[in-house]
């Protein structure tokens, strides 16, 4: 029995050393398969000549679900603009932690129309105070009832009251 | 040795060895059920300050500013500059929303949920890889469990009495509630 647990002891040590587990980024669901990135320049510029299509965009992660981990933003740190990286539920869940690495993601591009509801929020949450970084307003009126909402939360990009998502089928998140 | 010694020798067996994990699943599954509620895995906490007027000049400088002011030694991840008047300082666990020019400072810091941290993260598959692995043979433990468990006892007790009984209500429960949920 003592050989049984050293065993097992042996293997989950084996594990969690650097040899298996480790490289300088993580991987999120079926990873990036796409070379080339997309610019969130680009896609802001043009999103109608990319909604349904697989793009990768790249930037560094300035915002994560605090809760489920269910989205990230990825931000151009040259511009500020961003587009939010939501995933199903579940599926992949973006760590809190990421806050602040650089990331690519990679998933079909979309365009969500806010319902008035979420454009009142929106407008209530950017009257508040000038430093908020995020509203639970507009958290709350993206909700669908499940909780899962649709990732067009308050500090998603806008572009005419529509929000720029890309609904996620991996990301690489680098250390 | 008998079908029935080694249903039981075998349901002892790996019941001693996933009992501990058991118990970590069922914190998660509770703390996590209840994410409507709390955040399971971290507390986040922020606060409202001020470090005065910044000076003018780019990211970095405000941003050493803003550190230098607030006596925080470490280096920041990223600096994002999300607007004119807004400038992001990452560090670890810890985001500095900061208005510019006025200096106003959205102090948002988290820590990892003592205990349910870790659970969670084993009960939600962050680490994969290995873990991905012993948690499919954790779930084949499970099944294992569930079927021999169903025979250890025989005669009233057992299948052939309330045994049966218990395992249909059981059963009935979560058909029921996706009837009445899923499928109507």
């Amino acid at each position: 029995m003592r050989r049984v647990i050293t065993i097992s002891l042996a293997i989950a040590f084996l594990a969690t050393t650097p040899v298996f587990a480790g490289s300088d980024f993580v991987e999120y669901g079926e990873g990036v398969t796409i070379e080339k990135a997309v610019s969130v320049k680009t896609l802001l510029a043009a999103p109608d000549d990319y909604v349904g299509k697989t793009v990768r965009v790249d930037g560094v992660i300035t915002g994560v679900c605090k809760m489920r981990g269910c989205w990230m933003q990825l931000t151009d740190p040259e511009t500020g603009n961003g587009v939010r990286i939501k995933v199903d539920d579940g599926v992949i869940v973006f760590p809190y932690e990421a806050m602040g690495r650089k990331a690519s993601a990679e998933g079909v591009f979309q365009v969500i129309t806010l319902t008035p509801e979420q454009v009142q929020a929106r407008a209530e949450q950017q009257a508040g105070e000038p430093a908020q970084a995020e509203g639970e307003g507009c958290d709350k009126a993206d909700q669908k009832k499940d909780g899962s909402g649709e990732g067009a939360g308050c500090d998603a990009p806008v572009q005419d009251n529509r929000v720029l998502v890309v609904h996620g089928t991996g990301a690489v998140i680098y250390s | 040795m008998s079908w029935r010694k080694l249903i039981i020798a075998t349901h002892r067996d790996v019941g001693y060895f996933f009992a501990g994990l058991t118990v970590i699943y069922a914190v998660s599954g509770i703390a996590v059920n209840h994410i409507e509620d709390w955040n399971p895995s971290y507390v986040i906490r922020t606060e409202m300050g001020s470090v005065g007027e910044l000076p003018a000049g780019d990211n970095a400088i405000m941003a050493t500013a803003v550190l230098d002011r607030l006596g925080i030694t470490d280096r920041p991840k990223s600096v994002v500059r999300m607007a004119p008047d807004q400038l992001k300082i990452f560090l670890d666990r810890r985001t500095l929303t900061v208005a510019v020019p006025s200096g106003e400072v959205l102090d948002e810091h988290a820590r990892r949920r003592y205990a349910f941290f870790e659970v969670n993260y084993l009960h939600l598959n962050h680490g994969k890889g290995f873990w991905t692995w012993f948690a499919d043979l954790y779930a084949v433990g499970l099944m294992v469990l569930a079927g021999t468990g169903i025979f250890i006892i025989t005669g009233r007790k057992g299948l052939g009495g309330r045994g049966r009984w218990l395992l249909i209500a059981g059963l009935l429960i979560p058909i029921v509630y996706l009837v009445l949920v899923v499928w109507s």
